[in-house]
């Protein structure tokens, strides 16, 4: 009895001990401070309004968190994202909506030549990520400028059902019923979810964090490494798409700049939600929710009555607390795990 | 016989150890020619000094990203944008255009320099942070510093007389900025290359754990990588401030990713134990002449765009990329 007792107390000390735990910890704070301050959070239209809010950090994060575990790092997401919702209103015609279809094909085209040539300069051509990143995010902004020097473009009308059913008009009543209880931005993710849980399975979703965390063994244990990080890129780039589809039926409108600010967010939020930035640690859910925990922060300064100019200032400051509280945690579980396998 | 292949072979280190450097100044003036051929009246004595005036502040926030990725660590410094336009700010109204005030400005930069550049230094050297986000936080939460002081205050106020002669008058032809960086870069050569501290930071760079066992405070040493990237951050903000006449909200974010790029053009490896500091300002010529030509041809805005990220992107593929090790 008292073995078994001993026993889980083990496996949960093991559990406890995961990074991870932390930033589980710190989403339940983030969540219990915002729902203290705004009175109907859990209320289904608020949530469904906070939950479109959060979906484009979610999704570029969860990407993002690809491409760092297999060891790179991608500055180019958030103009990539804006090359994107470019592209496909640039496409599209709101007169005719197979027009849409077009645009999703080309865009879908567009994407994997963004995570191609990222790949390709990361992988087989071993610039550091960071600034072969930072030169192919000149060439998407200057492409996106090309389609679309000032917001704006086309949209077909049943590109709505990407950021809301209900908001289009022309939807089949079983399918509105649908949309009003499960939001499409809560599809989107789950699709974002669901194709990372496969990938995560199969070889090659293996192979990324063997390249992440050691480049050199991985090498030399037969992984072609260049084709694994370019295959990492493309994945990026599927999140990053996804997540144009979400703005531009949110938005109707394609916009050059509107993904510049997002990059280093996504980057931030993949950090705080445990992923090492030396590669090969984390998880793709965890960036998931290091994005909630990113976007809960802005949700709570807002709601707090903060005035708007600390606003920078205080997001600044959580980032920090959160990524050195949850490295703080690792180190110290990791200390006291040791210092009790070597007493035991 | 066997002396002149050793000296040949000393040459060739030597050939071999500046070729970043020749490449970058043969690709400076292959844009030049490119630019004179293409548009005309590119290449003139005055358009290479008004290319070398607009590059200094590039080159200038380069020594604060070359000194961070020299250390190794995967270092960085993305908050020097915000510390230099912080100082700018606080300093132009202290200054209000009096020489008398200068030396208070020059402390209060000191003092915000130190404590941004301590601040990073302690969470990425000591805490072990990862620099990019640590600096990239530093560089909101000053931001938000400005935000909170522009909410309450205008801001007002000019550089004082001294400033504006060093940063934005020219002896004759040539900007005064320009002796800033001829006096600089020798210094930092100096520091970097004879001093013991400059060559911990090296060894630190090159490899951390061979630093350590030869008795080199890695961790100090990183710290104070970072502290010097702060206090020069701030004290290109005065110079910044000078060039400007005025001090505004984003006068300093735009130069913080070129920096980067001018250092990595100019040979300084990101991760560590590399980098001089003349290739560092040759790459900062280069990517404004670049931007200047892109400019001259008349695209618009997304030729240069396009056109910057195609060019560094080649440039990259030519001799970043590190295909030796297989």
């Amino acid at each position: 009895m008292g073995k078994d007792r001993k026993k889980a107390w083990a496996a949960t000390r093991k559990y406890l001990a995961k990074p991870e735990f932390s930033t589980l910890l710190i989403l339940v704070a983030m969540l219990a401070l915002a729902a203290f301050l705004q009175r109907n959070f859990f209320e289904a239209k608020s949530l469904n309004r906070t939950l479109n809010a959060f979906t484009p950090l979610i999704l570029l994060a969860m990407g993002q968190a690809v491409v760092i575990i297999s060891g790179g790092l991608d500055l180019s997401a958030g103009t990539a994202l804006s090359l994107l919702t470019c592209v496909l209103t640039s496409v599209m015609r709101t007169a005719n909506p197979v027009s849409g279809v077009y645009a999703i094909v080309a865009a879908f085209a567009v994407a994997i030549v963004i995570g191609v040539v990222n790949g390709i300069g990361m992988g087989y051509l071993r610039i550091p990520s960071v600034i072969a990143t930072f030169a192919t995010s000149f060439m998407w902004l200057g492409a996106a400028l090309f389609l679309r020097p000032t917001p704006g473009g086309q949209s077909v009308p049943w590109f709505k059902l990407f950021y809301d059913v209900k908001a289009y008009a022309g939807a089949p009543p079983a399918l509105k019923a649908f949309g009003s209880m499960v939001p499409s931005a809560l599809i989107l993710v789950l699709i974002g979810c669901l194709f990372w849980f496969v990938l995560s399975r199969t070889r090659t979703g293996r192979y990324i964090y063997a390249v992440g965390s050691n480049h050199t063994s991985a090498y030399e244990s037969g992984i072609n490494t260049a084709r694994i990080q370019l295959r990492a890129c493309v994945i990026n780039s599927v999140f990053i798409f996804l997540a144009a589809l979400f703005f531009v039926g949110q938005n109707q409108s394609g916009d050059a700049r509107m993904g510049d600010p997002l990059t280093l967010r996504a980057i931030a939020a993949a950090v705080v939600g445990g992923v090492a930035l030396s590669g090969g640690r984390g998880s793709v859910f965890f960036a998931l929710i290091g994005a909630l925990i990113l976007s809960l922060v802005n949700k709570i300064i807002f709601f707090a009555d903060i005035p708007y100019a600390y606003q920078t200032l205080v997001s600044g400051v959580i980032v920090i607390i959160a990524i050195a509280s949850s490295q703080a945690y690792t180190l110290y579980s990791r200390k006291s795990m040791n210092r009790r396998g070597r007493l035991a | 016989m066997n002396g002149t292949s050793v000296a040949l072979a000393g040459f060739r280190g030597a050939a071999d150890k500046q070729k970043k450097l020749i490449i970058a100044f043969f690709l400076i003036v292959f844009l030049f020619v490119f630019g004179q051929l293409t548009v005309s009246n590119f290449l003139s004595f005055g358009q290479v000094l008004l290319t070398i005036k607009l590059a200094s502040f590039i080159a200038l926030f380069g020594l604060c990203q070359m000194v961070v990725m020299a250390g190794g660590g995967d270092g960085l410094d993305l908050s020097v944008g915000y510390t230099a336009t912080l100082t700018a700010v606080l300093t132009a109204s202290i200054m209000n255009g009096q020489n008398a005030n200068l030396w208070i400005a020059i402390l209060v930069a000191l003092a915000i320099g130190l404590l941004v550049g301590a601040a990073n230094g302690f969470l990425a050297a000591y805490v072990k942070l990862p620099p990019l986000i640590v600096t990239m936080s530093m560089s909101l939460i000053v931001q938000g510093g400005i935000n909170v002081y522009t909410a309450g205050a205008n801001i007002t106020g000019k550089p004082s007389p001294v400033l504006q002669t060093i940063a934005a008058k020219s002896t004759g032809i040539v900007p005064n900025i320009v002796f800033v960086l001829l006096i600089v870069a020798p210094v930092v050569t100096v520091v970097l290359s004879r001093t013991r501290w400059g060559l911990a930071l090296f060894g630190t760079g090159t490899n951390a754990r061979a630093a350590f066992l030869g008795g080199v405070p890695v961790k100090r040493v990183r710290f104070a990588s970072f502290v010097i990237s702060g206090l020069l951050a701030s004290l290109i903000g005065l110079l910044l401030l000078g060039n400007m006449g005025i001090a505004f909200k984003d006068m300093g974010s735009n130069y913080v990713m070129p920096s980067i790029a001018a250092a990595v053009v100019g040979g300084v490896s990101m991760s560590g134990g590399e980098g001089n500091y003349f290739g560092v300002i040759l790459g900062a010529i280069f990517l404004q002449t670049l931007t200047n030509l892109l400019v001259a041809i008349g695209w618009g805005d997304a030729g240069k765009w396009l056109g910057f990220g195609i060019v560094l992107f080649t440039l990259l593929i030519v001799y970043v990329s590190d295909r030796r090790v297989r």
